[in-house]
C-alpha cells in the first residue's frame, strides 16, 4: 500500500492507504481525527469540510494522495481549547443542537472569513449553502459568523 | 462498580427509595473519590463534583442541559460543579431510556425535582447535625449550606459522609416557582458545547475499539425480496475484506431488509466493496411494479370504500361521496414519504463474546434494541449491554432498531467488535419513513359558512405495521389518527367523524419528528383556511370564531385541551405579525395553530410571503407564538423551536422520498433535498410565560409551520396547493 506524507494541523503525519482513499477516512480512521464527520460521502452535505491550503474542501471528495504537500487543517487544529474566534462566537450564540455538522460549518466559516472578513448575509448564505444542518441551526450560524467576524478584529 | 458495591455504599437505598421512575443501577463508574449517592440520579463527591446521571438520550434536543438544570435548581447546586453523565444502561429498565415524543422534560420534571430536593434536605440535615442547630437555621445555596445564625458555611463536599448516614426524607419539600434561580433563566450554554465546537465530542460513529472491524451491508432494494446469490469474487480487488456473508431478515419489530454483509479492516474498503459487490435478488413482479404514482392512486381509490376504522365520531355525520348538496365542501390532500436523514447516519458497534452482546452507539430506544436483538438469537435482554453515546440527530429514526440488530447479526459472524454504518444512500433507501398519506376533508357549512359537520377520511400505511409488528393489524391505525383528527375538539364543530384506512406499505415506516401531527394538523389547518375563504373571512378571525364558544375539554386520549390557550397563541402570533395591517399587493399572510396533546403544547405560526412569477417564495416574516408551560432552559428551548421551523420548511417545500420499480430512488442530499441556509429566514419567537407544568418543544414546534406556509402562499397567489412538497407544483424558496 502506498504511503503518503501529510501535513495535518501543522504536524507531519504518514498514512499507508490505497491511492483512492478519500482524505476523510484517512483523517478519521488512520489518524483518529474524528472531529471531521462523514455525512454523505458524495459532497452533498459538507459535514466533512476541512481546510486545504486555507480553502474549504469536502474531504470525502479529495483523496489523501492529492493532499500531499498541502496544509490540511481540521477542526482539531483550529485551536487547542476552543478559543478560536469562530469557536468563541459559536459558544456565545449557543449554536449547536446535536453538533454533528458543526465542524463542517465552522471550517467553511474559517475559509469564508479568510477571503471575506466582513461578510454580508447574502455572502454568508452563498458560502454556507453546501453545509447541511438537519437540526436547523442556520439562523444562529449566520449570527455567529457576524460575531466571529467582529471577534476576529480584536 | 457492580450493583452489590453500589448498595453497600448506599445501604439505605434498597428499602428507602420509593420513586418508581428512578432506578437502582449497575455498571456505575468506579468511584475515585468518596461519594454520596442519595438516589440513582445524583452522586456528590468529596472532590466537589456533583455527577448528574441523565437517563434520556442526548440527540441535540438538550436533555444533558435541561435535565441537570432541574436537579441543580432543587439541589441548590452551583451549575459549575455539575458533571453530566449518561445513565449506564440497565436492560431490566430498558423502557425508561426511550427518548422521543417531546416528553423528556415533561416526564422527568417531578422525578428530577424530587431527586434534587431529597439530596438537599439530607445535606441540610447533615449540616444541622454538624452545627447542632435546627434545620430551619440552615439554607442551601451554591453547593453549600449556610448557617443563618452566624453565616458560617460548609460545602456539600464536606458533608458527604455525614449525609450518607441519614434517613432519606419521604416527601421532600419542593421549591416555590418564585424562588427559582436556574429554571427558566436565560444564558445557559449547552453543557457539551466546548466539545462540539472543538471536534472532541464522540458520537457513536467516532468510537473505535481495539481490533474493530467495519461492516457495510448491501440490502435488497425491494421490500419482501430475498438474496438469490452473490459473487464474493466481484470485490476481491478491494483491500482489507475479511468476510462476506448473507444477512437475514430479523422479522417484525426490527424491519431490516435481507442483504449481504461485508466486513473489512477499514471503513473505506467496506464502502468500496458495498458499491461493487454483485448480488442477485429475487422478488415478486408485483413488488417490482410499485411506484409513488400508483401507490398514491391506490390511496385515492381506497377513499371510495368503507373505512377500516372509525376513530372518533359525534352525531350522524356521513358524507355521501356523490352528494350534490352544495353546502358540503370537500378537498383531497396528498402528502409524501419523508426520510429522517440524521446528519450522523445510523450506526452501531457490536461485539459478541461468551454468549453476550455489548453494543456502542446512539439509540433512542436502547431497551428495544436489547429485547428485539436478543430475542432473535434466543437470548435475554440482560445478555445485551449497551454503551449509550450521544447522537448526531434522532428525529425518531433511532427509535427503530434495525441498525443495531443488524450489527448484532454481523458481530455474531466475526470474533472482533464490528461497526456497522449506513452510508447516506443506505440511510435514505432503507429508512423507516414518515408515511405518505391521502386525506379527504369535507365540511357542511351553515348559512354563515361555519362548519357544522366535519368528516376526515385518512388513508395511510400505518407506522404500527413496522414498529409494533403484527403487520396488517388495523388496530394500529388509531395511532395515525392523532394530531387533530378529533375534528370537534380543537375547533367547535357540532358533528364530526374521523376514519382511517390502511393500504399495504411499500417501505418500512417509523416515527418521524412530530409523527401524525405532520399530516393531520397540516391538512386540517389548510382545510380550515379553505373554509375561511368560502366564508369571506381571514384565517385568524375564522379560527377565533371556531374557538370562542368552546370550553376546556378532555380529548379522546385523556389529555385536557384548553381552547383559551389556543386562542392566546393565535392572537399573539397575529399581533406580532400585524395581522390587520394592509399589505402591499402580492403579499400574503398565513396563520396556523396546533395543540400538541401528548406534549401539552400550544403553538401558532404566522408568515408573510410573496411569490414571484417563477413561483419562488420569499418569506418576509416568520413568527411563532408558543405556550408550553414552564420552560427550563430558554435558549435551548428557542433552539428547538428554530429547529422545528427549519424541519417544517424542508417538509413543506423540498423533501420527498419517491419509489420506482419497488425501490426508493433517493441516495444523497442532492436528491433528498432539505433546507439549506439560504432557505431559512429569521424566526421571531414569542413565548407565553406560564407556571403550568412543562410540555415539550422538539416536536411541538414543527406541525403548524407547514400549513402556515401553505396558507400564506394561498393568500398571496389565490391558489391552494393540496400536494406536498410544494416543489412538485413548481414552487421553490
Amino acid at each position: 500500500m502506498p504511503s503518503y506524507q501529510l501535513n495535518v494541523n501543522g504536524k507531519a503525519a504518514s498514512v499507508d492507504v490505497p491511492a483512492d482513499m478519500p482524505l476523510l477516512w484517512a483523517l478519521r480512521d488512520v489518524l483518529d481525527l474524528t472531529g471531521t464527520k462523514y455525512g454523505c460521502g458524495v459532497g452533498s452535505c459538507g459535514s466533512c469540510t476541512v481546510l486545504i491550503d486555507g480553502r474549504a474542501i469536502k474531504s470525502c471528495q479529495y483523496t489523501a494522495a492529492a493532499a500531499v504537500g498541502k496544509k490540511i487543517t481540521t477542526i482539531e487544529g483550529l485551536s487547542e481549547d476552543a478559543t478560536h474566534p469562530i469557536q468563541q462566537a459559536w459558544i456565545e450564540l449557543n449554536v449547536p443542537q446535536c453538533g454533528y455538522c458543526q465542524a463542517g460549518q465552522i471550517m467553511t466559516t474559517a475559509a469564508l472569513l479568510k477571503t471575506t472578513p466582513n461578510p454580508t448575509d447574502a455572502q454568508i448564505d452563498a458560502a454556507m449553502e453546501g453545509v447541511v444542518c438537519r437540526c436547523g441551526t442556520y439562523a444562529r450560524i449566520r449570527k455567529a459568523i457576524h460575531k466571529a467576524a467582529e471577534l476576529s478584529k480584536k | 462498580m457492580r450493583r452489590r458495591d453500589f448498595i453497600k455504599l448506599n445501604s439505605f437505598i434498597s428499602g428507602g427509595w420509593v420513586m418508581a421512575q428512578l432506578i437502582p443501577i449497575k455498571g456505575l463508574s468506579a468511584a475515585t473519590a468518596d461519594c454520596f449517592q442519595p438516589n440513582p440520579l445524583i452522586k456528590l463527591c468529596s472532590d466537589g463534583k456533583i455527577i448528574v446521571y441523565v437517563i434520556k438520550q442526548e440527540m441535540g434536543q438538550g436533555v444533558q442541559t435541561s435535565l441537570p438544570m432541574i436537579i441543580a435548581e432543587e439541589l441548590e447546586a452551583d451549575l459549575k460543579d455539575i458533571v453530566v453523565e449518561a445513565m449506564p444502561f440497565d436492560a431490566d429498565k430498558g423502557g425508561q431510556y426511550q427518548t422521543g415524543g417531546s416528553t423528556s422534560v415533561m416526564r422527568q420534571w417531578m422525578p428530577l425535582r424530587k431527586a434534587g430536593a431529597t439530596a438537599r434536605e439530607m445535606l441540610i440535615a447533615a449540616a444541622a447535625k454538624e452545627w447542632n442547630i435546627g434545620v430551619e437555621n440552615c439554607v442551601a445555596s451554591k453547593s453549600k449550606i449556610i448557617n443563618t445564625t452566624n453565616n458560617r458555611e460548609i460545602a456539600y463536599k464536606d458533608l458527604i459522609n455525614k449525609a450518607a448516614g441519614l434517613p432519606i426524607p419521604k416527601d421532600p419539600q419542593l421549591k416555590n416557582y418564585k424562588d427559582f434561580k436556574v429554571i427558566g433563566k436565560p444564558g445557559q450554554k449547552k453543557t457539551n458545547i466546548k466539545d462540539i465546537v472543538s471536534g472532541k465530542m464522540k458520537y457513536g460513529i467516532d468510537f473505535k475499539l481495539p481490533g474493530m472491524l467495519y461492516a457495510a451491508v448491501v440490502r435488497c432494494p425491494v421490500i419482501g425480496g430475498k438474496v438469490k446469490s452473490f459473487d464474493a469474487a466481484s470485490v476481491s480487488s478491494v483491500d482489507g475484506i475479511v468476510k462476506i456473508f448473507e444477512l437475514k431478515e430479523m422479522g417484525e419489530g426490527v424491519q431490516n431488509r435481507p442483504g449481504v454483509a461485508i466486513v473489512a479492516t477499514n471503513r473505506w474498503g467496506a464502502f468500496k466493496a458495498q458499491q461493487r459487490l454483485k448480488v442477485e435478488w429475487s422478488y415478486s413482479d408485483e413488488a417490482a411494479k410499485v411506484n409513488s404514482a400508483n401507490y398514491a392512486a391506490t390511496q385515492k381509490e381506497r377513499l371510495l370504500k368503507s373505512p377500516d376504522i372509525i376513530y372518533n365520531e359525534k352525531g350522524d355525520v356521513v358524507k355521501d361521496q356523490n352528494t350534490k348538496d352544495a353546502s358540503w365542501i370537500s378537498a383531497t390532500y396528498q402528502l409524501p414519504f419523508y426520510a429522517h436523514a440524521t446528519m450522523e447516519p445510523v450506526n452501531c458497534i457490536a461485539q459478541f463474546k461468551e454468549g453476550k452482546f455489548e453494543l456502542w452507539g446512539g439509540f433512542q430506544n436502547p431497551g428495544k434494541a436489547a429485547s428485539a436483538g436478543s430475542a432473535f438469537f434466543g437470548l435475554k435482554s440482560k445478555d445485551v449491554f449497551i454503551n449509550l453515546m450521544p447522537m448526531g440527530g434522532g428525529f425518531g429514526r433511532r427509535l427503530s432498531v434495525d441498525y443495531c440488530c443488524e450489527a448484532m447479526q454481523v458481530a455474531k459472524n466475526v470474533d472482533q467488535p464490528v461497526q456497522l454504518l449506513f452510508s447516506r444512500a443506505d440511510d435514505l433507501k432503507f429508512d423507516v419513513y414518515r408515511p405518505a398519506s391521502t386525506h379527504q376533508l369535507a365540511a357542511k357549512l351553515d348559512v354563515n359558512k361555519m362548519p357544522v359537520q366535519w368528516q376526515h377520511d385518512h388513508i395511510t400505511s400505518p407506522v404500527g405495521d413496522s414498529i409494533l409488528g403484527n403487520k396488517g393489524n388495523v388496530g394500529w391505525l388509531s395511532i395515525e389518527a392523532g394530531g387533530g383528527a378529533y375534528g370537534d375538539v380543537y375547533y367547535d364543530i357540532k358533528g364530526f367523524r374521523s376514519t382511517v384506512s390502511r393500504v399495504e406499505p411499500p417501505v418500512a415506516l417509523g416515527w418521524w419528528r412530530a409523527v401524525n401531527f405532520t399530516y393531520n394538523n397540516v391538512v386540517i389547518e389548510s382545510f380550515v383556511d379553505e373554509l375561511a375563504k368560502k366564508a369571506g373571512k381571514d384565517g385568524l378571525t375564522y379560527r377565533l370564531d371556531l374557538l370562542k364558544n368552546l370550553q376546556p375539554v378532555k380529548i379522546k386520549d385523556g389529555s385536557l385541551y384548553d381552547p383559551r390557550r389556543m386562542e392566546a397563541v393565535l392572537k399573539l402570533a397575529a399581533e406580532k405579525i400585524d395581522w390587520t395591517k394592509k399589505r402591499a399587493a402580492g403579499r400574503g399572510l398565513g396563520i396556523a395553530c396546533c395543540f400538541y396533546n401528548h406534549a401539552k403544547a400550544y403553538t401558532a405560526h404566522a408568515f408573510e410571503v410573496s411569490v414571484d412569477k417563477s413561483k419562488k417564495v420569499t418569506i418576509h416574516r416568520a413568527i411563532v407564538a408558543t405556550d408550553v408551560g414552564t420552560i427550563i432552559d430558554p435558549d435551548g428551548f428557542a433552539n428547538q423551536v428554530e429547529g422545528g421551523f427549519v424541519w417544517g420548511l424542508s417538509a413543506v417545500m423540498k423533501s420527498e422520498i419517491t419509489i420506482d420499480k419497488g425501490a426508493v430512488q433517493q441516495s444523497s442530499f442532492f436528491d433528498f433535498e432539505v433546507s439549506r441556509m439560504p432557505d431559512v429566514p429569521k424566526l421571531e419567537i414569542h413565548i407565553i410565560q406560564s407556571n403550568e407544568d412543562p410540555g415539550g418543544a422538539g416536536e411541538t414546534s414543527v406541525p403548524s409551520v407547514i400549513p402556515g406556509i401553505m396558507n400564506a402562499i394561498a393568500a398571496a397567489t389565490g391558489i391552494r396547493v393540496r400536494e406536498l412538497p410544494l416543489k412538485k407544483s413548481g414552487y421553490s424558496f
